[in-house]
């Protein structure tokens, strides 16, 4: 009688696991889904390889866009995933005092300033002395948005290598920097890389910084002190457009935005597999 | 008696407030096996650390003295501990290899961050230190695999061998087999006594057997003092003081 309750007991628990863990997965499989359904059939080559018509005339794309995003992400991670990287190996190695707990806090502040908060500091410090809409300050509003988050990521994963790891590093008469680059950041290269990764799929994903940075445009620049199309924010424009043509074109572009955001993440996770791969199989 | 390798002189270690280690003075010669015995707490790690200056890891400690290796002081200020730990390796209780990286990048760490580029010396080196650490049989034709993927007895070998790579004189082992059975105990036991022909060996156990078994020299320290240092044929024969045989006859610690 008690093994059957006990037994029971299992039973709903292990349920209620499964259930949980399916819930979790249900809005990320209706996103997608809808996505799918609204934008696939908007998405041919034009939508890719074109930029976008007048209104009224059918077809083209979102070619500036979508240029336009990788653009400014790129900006945003030549900033800040060296900047965040260092700091984060600073915080996990050296990350005692005071000083290391003031850029914690700051670091965790930073990570809760709303985005278009981001995009106004972004305006004030370099749209409004410049007198212009850039890219440049698109690209700097998300590196401020990236900074935090590979800080952070950095930090808690290299704490989670033990203390006698680097123990062993400097027993065998290694110089710490030494110990620090090659045992705990080579060591944990492809944790530090998903934790890059997700940063990257946060930017490309960012409207309200880019709003009154990059501001957008209809056509292509490559200036980095121009105004710059950007995925979310011609999403956005065109998902409040009273046009069924541009209506069509936003849910194209967030399927390329999912699918640009996805594909980078398994992209990352696909490199590190392959490289450890030829690593253990080397000599 | 041999030459003096490693000579310790009145060595005193705090944390912070706390002296673990209480004015100790000990001689270790050249290719010779000695064990530090004692009970937990008696500061025989942290005695050890001091060797190669790895306790100044540990925020707070502190050590005073003189540990002269080849009549050099290794604790003076002007010392570069990254040399000292080129001259004197450490093997640590828990096996610790390098995750993520293969049995051969274990090996050859040292080596290659020194700066040996050249592969065929590389995969000398790495053979020639995994046969020293009785490891080269069972590993030779899985070089490339995680050194994490090896049993806990070859992983601590494999230690063995990566610090036996930067070929330091004197190699300290802090309790090596504490955390292995008594088969890979045995192994590292008899590595230990192949190891006296090139190296100083001191190592920390709380098996008094093992000293008995592989050590040329027993010191024996009780609350951070020395209370007996001799061959081990007197200490566990002939103690000297009543605490050394209290202690080696089970009557306390």
């Amino acid at each position: 009688m008690y093994l059957k309750y006990r037994k029971l007991k299992n039973l709903i628990f292990h349920f209620s696991l499964y259930l949980c863990a399916a819930l979790v997965l249900i809005p990320l499989v209706l996103i997608i889904f809808f996505v799918f359904k609204m934008g696939a059939t908007s998405i041919n080559l034009d939508f890719f390889t074109s930029l976008p018509k007048p209104v009224g005339e059918d077809g083209g794309g979102m070619k500036h866009a979508i240029l336009g995003t990788l653009y400014m992400v790129s900006i945003a991670s030549v900033i800040s995933i060296p900047l965040g990287l260092l700091c984060g190996v600073y915080l996990s190695e050296f990350g005692k005092g005071k000083v290391a707990t003031l850029l914690r806090l700051t670091i965790d502040m930073l990570t809760g300033v709303p985005s278009i908060v981001i995009g106004i500091f972004a305006y004030i410090t370099i749209v409004v002395p410049l007198k212009s809409f850039s890219a440049m300050a698109g690209g700097v509003a998300l590196s401020i948005i990236i900074l935090p988050i590979v800080c952070r990521s950095t930090e808690e994963i290299l704490k989670l290598v033990p203390g006698h790891i680097r123990e062993a590093g400097l027993a065998l008469g290694l110089p710490r920097w030494r110990v620090i680059f090659n045992i705990v950041v080579k060591g944990n290269l492809s944790s530090l890389t998903t934790g890059v990764m997700l940063a990257i799929s946060r930017a490309a994903g960012e409207t309200a910084p880019l709003l009154f940075t990059a501001f957008g445009n209809m056509y292509l620049s490559y200036e980095i002190d121009e105004p710059m199309a950007s995925l979310p924010v011609q999403i956005y424009n065109y998902a409040i457009s009273p046009f069924d043509d541009w209506q069509r074109q936003a849910w194209a572009g967030s399927l390329v935005l999912i699918v640009l955001v996805l594909g980078i993440n398994i992209f990352a996770r696909t490199l590190i597999s392959l490289k450890h791969i030829k690593f253990r199989y080397r000599g | 008696m041999n030459n003096i390798v490693l000579s310790v002189k009145d060595l005193n270690v705090w944390y912070n407030d706390f002296q673990a280690v209480k004015g100790i003075s000990i001689d270790y010669p050249e290719k010779s096996i000695s064990a530090i015995i004692g009970p937990s707490g008696c500061g025989k790690s942290t005695f050890l650390r001091c060797l190669n200056r790895i306790h100044e890891e540990v925020p707070g400690a502190r050590a005073e003295g003189e540990i002269l290796l080849k009549g050099r002081n290794i604790l003076g200020s002007k010392i570069d501990p990254v040399q000292v730990r080129r001259s004197i390796g450490m093997v640590f209780q828990k096996p610790n290899p390098f995750p993520s990286m293969s049995i051969l990048e274990n090996v050859t760490l040292g080596v290659r961050l020194l700066g040996v580029r050249d592969k065929s010396k590389l995969m000398q080196v790495a053979e020639q230190c995994l046969r020293k650490a009785a490891l080269w049989d069972e590993v030779k034709d899985k070089l490339s695999q995680l050194g994490t993927s090896l049993s806990g007895g070859q992983q601590q070998r494999l230690c063995i061998a990566r610090a036996l790579a930067i070929d330091p004189p004197v190699l300290l082992m802090d309790e090596p087999t504490s955390a292995l059975d008594p088969i890979a105990s045995l192994k590292i036991e008899n590595l230990m006594s192949d190891l006296k022909k090139d190296y100083t060996v001191i190592v920390v156990t709380h098996n008094m057997q093992q000293a008995a078994r592989v050590a040329d020299y027993t010191s024996f320290f009780v609350l951070g003092e020395l209370i007996e240092h001799g061959a081990c044929s007197d200490i566990f024969t002939n103690p000297k003081e009543q605490k050394t045989e209290d202690y080696i006859t089970g009557k306390f610690g």
